[in-house]
Order: C-alpha cells, then sequence, then structure tokens
C-alpha cells in the first residue's frame, strides 16, 4: 500500500529531514511512526499528502509513484486519502454535518447518498446524535472524533494521522485508537504518527522509529510488549 | 490487496455530473454569503466605496445629456443673420431671401430693411439723439434666417459658406456659433467621462480585489483543510469568485440608486433653468437599459477584480 524507496528529503533551509528511508505497509496493516520531535515523523505524512515532494527517492502509494505526479492530479489523489490531525482543523463555521459531509461534496456524491454516508460515519465514531451542532461545541475528544469521521467518510483505501491524540488524556486517547484499530479490520490502512509510547505499547502494531530522518527500528506487532 | 469492497467515490453518469457541479457551486455560494455576513462592516464599506465611484461617472453623464439636450433646445431659437453691402441693391436682398426659401435646412426667412433696422434702433435708449445727427441712412438690407431645428454643425457651417459667396453678401453672423462650441465642448466631456469611468473602474476592481484578498487571508485555515481533503482549485477559489461577483453586484445597485436619486433631486432645477432660457425641456434621465447594465458590468468588474487576486494568492500551495 505504501513504499517509501531511498526517499531523502532536504529542505530549502538546507536542513536534512528525511535520509535514505525504506519501508513498505502492507494493504489493511497499521503501523505507528515514532520518534522524538524533528526525527521525521511529520516530513514523512507531508510527503505522503503531497504537500512535500521528496528530494531524492520514490514515495508509493496504492500502486502510484507521488514523486511523479502532475500537480493538477494531486487533489484527486488526496479523496483517496484520509486525514486526520492534531488540531482535526475542523470548519469551525459549519455545522458537524457538513464537516464530515465535506470531501463527499467534493466528490459529487448525491444529497442522499452522502446524508447516509456521513450519518454511517458519524456513528461509527458515536456522535450521530451532535450531527446539527457547531464544532465549537464539543469537546476536544469529540472535535478529534469528528475530524475522524471527516477522514473516513469518503472510506479511502489509506488513513493517515499525525498525533492524532496529542491533546487528549489516555482513555479519549485509547478511544481514538479503538477507532483506528476498526478501520483496519475493514481493510483500511492507517498510519499514525505518535510519540506517545504509552498508548503504542497498549495498542501492538508495527512501529517504524526514526532518528534524524532515518529509520533506526521497525518493531513486528508481535514483539511491541506493554 | 485486502481491500474492503468500496463504493465508488463518483458516479460517472451525465446527469449526476451535472448535478454535482451545481451542488458544488450551491456549496461556493453559501461560503460566499458566509463570508460577506462575517465582515458586516468591511462588506458594507467595500459595497459603497464600489457604489460611490460607479455613481460619479454615471452623474456626469447625466449632467451631460442634459447639457445636450439644452443645446438643442436652445439651438431652435437661434438665427443666422445675413448683412448685405451697404451700397446694395434691395434687388440682391430680396433674390437672396428667395432661393434661401426654397432650401430644406432653412425654416424661416425675414428681410429687414435699413429703415426697418432704423426704427428698430430708435427704440434704444440712447441711439435716437444719435441717429437725429445722421444726414443718411447707414444700414445695410439684413437678412434674417431660422434654420430648422435639427440642423447639424456641418450643414450649418456648408450653409454659412455659401452664403458668403453670393453677390451683395457683406458679413454673415452666425449666432449658432455658440452651439457648435458647445457641441465641442460636450464631445471632450464625453471622452473625459469615458476616461473617469474607465479609471474608476479600475478603482473599484482594486476594492474589490482588496476585500477578497483579505476574505483570502482570514481563511488561510479553511483553505487549506479544503485542499488537504482533496477539494480541485477551482472548489477552493469558487467562494472568493462568488463573493467578488456579490460585492460588484451590490455595488452596482447603490450606484443606480444613488443615480436615480439624484435624478429626482436635479430635474426640478434644471427644469426651472430651462424655462429662464424660454426653452420648453423635460429632465431627461439616464436610459433604462443602461441603469440596468450598471450592476450586471459592476458584477463582472467585482467577478473580475476576485478572480485576479484569488490567480496571485491561491497560487502558492499550502
Amino acid at each position: 500500500m505504501i513504499r517509501f524507496d531511498q526517499v531523502s528529503k532536504r529542505y530549502a533551509t538546507g536542513q536534512e529531514a528525511l535520509s535514505g528511508l525504506s519501508f513498505q505497509v502492507e494493504p489493511g496493516e497499521m503501523v505507528f511512526v515514532t520518534g522524538h520531535s524533528g526525527a521525521g515523523k511529520s516530513t514523512l505524512l507531508k510527503l505522503l499528502a503531497m504537500i512535500e515532494r521528496p528530494t531524492r527517492g520514490t514515495v508509493t502509494v496504492d500502486g502510484r509513484n507521488l514523486s511523479t505526479a502532475r500537480a493538477g492530479s494531486i487533489p484527486r489523489l488526496r479523496r483517496k486519502l484520509g486525514m486526520v490531525f492534531q488540531d482535526h482543523r475542523l470548519l469551525m463555521d459549519r455545522s458537524v454535518f457538513a464537516n464530515v459531509a465535506l470531501p463527499l461534496v467534493i466528490a459529487g456524491i448525491a444529497p442522499a447518498e452522502r446524508a447516509r454516508r456521513v450519518r454511517a460515519a458519524l456513528e461509527k465514531v458515536g456522535l450521530l446524535s451532535y450531527e446539527k451542532q457547531a464544532p465549537a461545541m464539543l469537546s476536544t475528544g469529540e472535535q478529534q472524533r469528528v475530524g475522524i469521521a471527516r477522514a473516513i467518510v469518503a472510506k479511502p483505501p489509506l488513513i493517515i494521522a499525525d498525533e492524532p491524540t496529542g491533546n487528549l488524556d489516555p482513555q479519549l486517547a485509547a478511544e481514538i485508537m479503538g477507532l483506528f484499530d476498526a478501520l483496519q479490520n475493514v481493510g483500511t490502512t492507517v498510519l499514525v504518527a505518535s510519540h506517545d509510547l504509552m498508548l503504542i505499547k497498549r495498542t501492538r502494531k508495527r512501529v517504524l522509529v526514526l532518528d534524524h530522518g532515518r529509520l533506526v527500528d521497525d518493531v513486528p506487532a508481535t514483539e511491541v510488549r506493554s | 490487496m485486502a481491500r474492503v469492497a468500496r463504493e465508488p467515490a463518483t458516479s460517472r453518469t451525465r446527469p449526476r455530473r451535472v448535478a454535482a457541479w451545481g451542488e458544488q457551486h450551491a456549496w461556493g455560494l453559501v461560503a460566499s454569503l458566509r463570508r460577506l455576513g462575517g465582515r458586516p462592516l468591511g462588506t458594507l464599506l467595500t459595497v459603497t466605496v464600489m457604489g460611490f465611484a460607479l455613481a460619479l461617472p454615471l452623474t456626469f453623464a447625466l449632467l451631460l445629456g442634459n447639457l445636450q439636450r439644452l443645446g438643442t433646445a436652445l439651438g431652435q431659437t437661434q438665427a443666422i443673420s445675413v448683412f448685405m453691402k451697404v451700397d446694395g441693391h434691395a434687388a440682391d436682398a430680396k433674390a437672396l431671401a428667395d432661393s434661401l426659401r426654397d432650401r430644406k435646412e432653412v425654416a424661416a426667412v425675414d428681410v429687414r430693411t435699413p429703415k426697418q433696422g432704423m426704427a428698430e434702433l430708435a427704440t434704444m435708449q440712447g441711439f435716437s439723439d444719435a441717429l437725429k445727427s445722421l444726414d443718411y441712412n447707414p444700414l445695410p438690407y439684413v437678412v434674417v434666417i431660422r434654420p430648422v431645428a435639427h440642423i447639424d454643425a456641418g450643414e450649418a457651417a456648408k450653409l454659412i459658406a455659401w452664403l458668403r459667396t453670393q453677390p451683395g453678401v457683406d458679413q454673415v453672423q452666425d449666432d449658432g456659433a455658440w452651439r457648435q462650441r458647445l457641441d465641442a465642448l460636450l464631445a471632450v466631456g464625453t471622452r473625459a467621462v469615458l476616461l473617469l469611468a474607465v479609471l474608476l473602474a479600475i478603482a473599484a476592481l482594486l476594492v474589490v480585489g482588496n476585500s477578497v484578498r483579505l476574505d483570502i487571508q482570514g481563511r488561510s485555515d479553511e483553505i487549506g483543510v479544503l485542499r488537504l481533503v482533496g477539494a480541485s482549485p477551482s472548489f477552493v477559489r469558487r467562494p472568493y469568485l462568488y463573493a467578488g461577483l456579490w460585492y460588484g453586484l451590490a455595488g452596482g445597485v447603490v450606484a443606480t440608486v444613488l443615480t436615480l436619486l439624484l435624478e429626482w433631486a436635479l430635474s426640478a432645477p434644471v427644469a426651472r433653468l430651462a424655462a429662464s432660457y424660454g426653452g420648453r425641456l423635460d429632465f431627461g434621465g439616464l436610459p433604462w437599459a443602461l441603469l440596468a447594465l450598471v450592476p450586471v458590468l459592476a458584477a463582472a468588474l467585482g467577478w473580475l477584480g476576485a478572480r485576479l487576486v484569488c490567480a496571485r494568492q491561491l497560487r502558492r500551495p499550502e
């Protein structure tokens, strides 16, 4: 599903964020990417989201080489990707329903079908009764779940999450991880960047450890001990 | 690949594509109205400034149009006076008057004898004593021509040139010459109004552009989110183009209303002015077609301003 092949990223400032990074994630796999801040987690996600392009090497998602994708095809490629952010990035002046529906409006899904899918996604994150609310009225954990509903509503084959539990207490963080786990169980590939070691140990998934832009460890799920 | 069976992301049928296009426009339209409503004071200022900027050339056009009508109305009372040579014969004047009566650009011809002229002068204060000391009549025959009302400057000039070549003619005085000067002046005024309209249209473009730029800057987070969930550039841009369209349309409506108010306020004084010149003149407003066109053109202008700003502000990716 995801393949990094000798990927390096050097920013215009001269900072080498990733150097010679290679790994592969199978379809339906759930993977954590961890490392201290500045290790290259954010850059890795930016390459997947096509916010940045690699300086060297190739990034392949779902059989498609992102390094050679034309700028004009980026919106279409992003529609196959669900993104969850630490700060959830909801449109605060829109209802919960409108926020979750946004990717479907962009994809051109008919209103009836759209409503059905939005409700299904909200039900999955346990917020069905909140659809008319403004995001600002919800708690941080609930806002994060709306963000997840938005990421999964178009049923993308790949979900990437950047510190999705960064602002949450352990109880809520565990709930969010439970949601990702459920997604992975229905065949969606999930990649979560996090530095919350406690959470990673408890979730027991494969862990990629980055340090100074290099892959220093790749721990299979079976070897993660809590 | 062990992937879940997925519903197609987009149905490819033609009616769905058209409907999706409509739904996305509706989304942009609603988003644009939220933008305007989100900064009510800024929106009001932009619309008012644009309205005033567009009302200015319209007002000048209104005044110019009425000046033109006034000139036409007064021109009807203006005559061409042909002074015959002092030692000329009465027959020359009569022959000239007869040939003039056949010309289509002439409405009326009147021959005034030296005697009539003398009588006219005698009635004027201060002249009667001076005239008594004269032992002969120094006045010539005068042929007074009233051209038809709709005579244009070219026809009048041709007529005057022809008069100067006629036997026994000493001088031709065109009392309507001021009208030609007025026409020339009005031509200058028309050009000036057009230039002013172009300059103020550019100003309106910049005003809308600046407002849209502020809107875009205030919404950079939202723009980032839209891009990350896969919105196309035109989807991201659409709310701002609609916003520009609304600014323009509202500005155009304000300009039209302002102009109509001015028309209403000016009509009575202008009618009085015309009456004092003995002319009957109804105050003429701008044509309705033009007034209806103003909001449409202004909306197009607003859209263009927004388009230009979007091309700049939304060019770089996040």
